[in-house]
């Protein structure tokens, strides 16, 4: 709510100020622009006035006269007053047999024309010097539109700029509100996800805007972390199995044998199973160590640059020893022409052990049908692509083969304890590389790794 | 004297399968590569406004289908000379002799079995180019290894 309260505060505060600026702007000027032009409009009149006293004959007058009264709008209270004045002394007694503010007319004597206001009444007036002495020419009037424009137009600007601020507030409190409803949702909904209710997921929303992608983002965390859930829980029931079958085994051999006395051969026969099972266990606690280390060493390893075509030749070799049976075809054809264009920083024994595991997984679960190797490189990273005929990878089990210890469903009927395919993962994953994994099931796997290009 | 290729796309990995196939048909041959893709375009005026066939292209090429051409462009970076992706947004075999004259194309190549999959208001111009009576090859490549559905660059390698 926070949030709200803030926002709606600074829209409020931003744009009062700046309705404020707008409408006092509005109200200064015009008010200005009034006052300069009702003096004209005095100015006027005492000038026509003037004309008609001093400078024409009876008959110019009186079309003067007709004119302006036909043509010059009558102001508010105006009145003419042509006042002779024989000395500066006198103008105080003129002053108050006439009601005129007397610095009026002391101005006008000093400057020749003034104007001024007194209450709600403007004045102009002007000296007007004859032989005789010299006259005031002098026209009041009250400004009509200043007492009652301006008034008005003052009442509008504070009415309509406190209306409108109260609808901004109403409109600022509304989109605020449209704005942070989905959030609280989401966060209320995050809240009560826990390790209890971890499938639960936040509701889909229609529309395309980042609360959907927040939504997303969220949604796809959740999926994350369920999986390393899952992981944990599958790694320990995988591990306590594959710890669980050479001990049962051994427990048993030597619970048989302990059952009466046995001839040496027997116990010898029965020493050599449990040595074969113990093997097998020490096997298995060496490689979930070293899959540990290459987790945590990432930086202790040597690197050098090493040409990927090599390695995969160094590999083929090496598995030419290990499955003498297999059909591994390697494939150059997108090799590119410029050799650069194939080096890689790594540890090469690392990526070797990598490499030979996923093309051990390849041999042995397509029982020794082609196996196809083919390498190529992008302008930034090589591809090995590596695709067998075998029996697949179930679809609803692919999030799960990077575990340590996890096997697929299909797999019982082949030897192996699931340390392999992590190992190549976290080997890849040193390197700043890619393993992905695509299957179909029954027809085979495609295993993909792409590894950044060495920067010579 | 370099050579001008067209190539008919639906900007999926597997459609440049051609390309790699023509390639291998051209021989080390010096050839500069138009790979065309087919669009209707639109009639909303507002929108052939704002049309700009180069974002049209980067909204259309995947990472995969990119990587793909780079891949492709490595492999024979001596004999390739250019690789350019053109928008034929015609509807008749006059518009598409156009096209072929304006780029002065010398040579077509078009995928034997694989059909081309269009996205959205684009169309398969392989009937055209066949009715429009100028030279084309076609290339065959064997889809039996396994796929999924999906759009990837391992369909390069077969």
């Amino acid at each position: 709510m926070s949030s709200i309260r803030k926002i709606t505060i600074l829209l409020i505060i931003s744009i009062s100020l700046i309705l404020f600026f707008l409408g006092s702007s509005v109200y200064y000027f015009l008010s200005n622009y009034s006052y300069a032009d009702f003096y004209k409009r005095l100015e006027v009149s005492v000038s026509v006035a003037e004309k008609r006293h001093f400078e024409s004959n009876q008959k110019d007058a009186q079309v003067l006269k007709n004119i302006r009264e036909e043509h010059l709008e009558l102001l508010s209270d105006e009145k003419e007053y042509i006042l002779y004045c024989p000395s500066e002394t006198a103008i105080k007694q003129i002053a108050e047999t006439n009601s005129i503010p007397i610095n009026l007319l002391n101005l006008v004597y000093t400057q020749k024309f003034a104007n001024f206001q007194k209450d709600d009444i403007f004045y102009y007036g002007k000296k007007r010097e004859t032989p005789k002495g010299f006259y005031f020419v002098i026209v009041s009037a009250k400004n009509y539109y200043n007492s009652h424009h301006l008034i008005l137009l003052r009442k509008v600007l504070l009415v309509g700029g406190f209306i409108s601020i109260l609808i901004i507030i109403y409109l600022t409190y509304l989109f605020s509100k449209r704005f942070f409803d989905p959030i609280d949702k989401i966060i209320t909904k995050v809240n009560s996800i826990s390790t209890d209710n971890i499938h639960l997921r936040l509701d889909d929303i229609k529309n395309t805007d980042e609360i959907k992608r927040l939504t997303t983002t969220f949604n796809n965390l959740l999926n994350r972390i369920e999986i390393a859930f899952e992981t944990n829980k599958n790694f320990i029931s995988n591990a306590s199995h594959e710890f669980g079958t050479p001990l049962t085994a051994i427990i048993g051999e030597a619970d048989v044998a302990l059952l009466k006395d046995r001839t040496p051969v027997e116990y010898k026969e029965a020493l050599q199973k449990i040595l074969k099972q113990s093997e097998r266990l020490n096997k298995i606690s060496q490689s979930l160590l070293f899959l540990a280390q290459i987790g945590y060493k990432e930086n202790k390893f040597n690197y050098s640059i090493i040409r990927t075509d090599e390695l995969i030749l160094q590999a083929n070799e090496i598995m030419n020893q290990l499955i003498p049976k297999n059909n591994i075809k390697i494939d150059f054809e997108l090799l590119p022409e410029n050799p650069k264009k194939l080096k890689v920083m790594g540890n090469k024994d690392l990526l070797m052990l990598a490499i030979t595991n996923i093309l051990t997984n390849a041999c042995k679960y397509s029982s020794n049908k082609p196996v196809i190797v083919s390498l190529a490189s992008t302008n930034n990273e090589i591809v090995l692509i590596i695709k067998d005929q075998g029996i697949g990878i179930p679809e609803s089990e692919l999030p799960f083969i990077f575990d340590p210890f996890f096997r697929a469903s299909n797999t019982a009927a082949y030897d192996g304890y699931g340390i392999g395919l992590p190992l190549s993962q976290n080997i890849i994953k040193i390197h700043k590389g890619e393993l992905m994994i695509n299957s179909v099931l029954h027809k085979g796997v495609t295993v993909q790794v792409k590894l950044p290009i060495a920067i010579l | 004297m370099e050579k001008k290729i067209l190539i008919p796309i639906d900007f999926r990995v597997e459609s440049l399968n051609t390309l790699k196939y023509a390639l291998d048909d051209l021989k080390q041959e010096k050839s500069n590569i138009i790979l065309m893709y087919s669009e209707y375009i639109s009639d909303s005026i507002t929108e052939l406004l704002f049309y700009d066939p180069a974002k049209k292209i980067r909204e259309l090429a995947s990472s995969d289908f990119n990587d793909a051409i780079a891949i492709i462009n490595n492999t024979h970076e001596s004999s390739l000379h250019t690789i350019k992706i053109e928008l034929f947004n015609g509807l008749n075999k006059n518009a598409f002799l156009n096209f072929y004259e304006a780029h002065a194309i010398d040579l077509i190549y078009l995928p034997k079995d694989y059909c081309l999959k269009p996205h959205k208001n684009g169309f398969d111009p392989t009937p055209l180019i066949k009715k429009s009576k100028v030279e084309y090859k076609e290339v065959a490549w064997a889809s039996d290894l396994p796929t999924t559905n999906k759009d990837e660059l391992t369909q390069l390698f077969k």
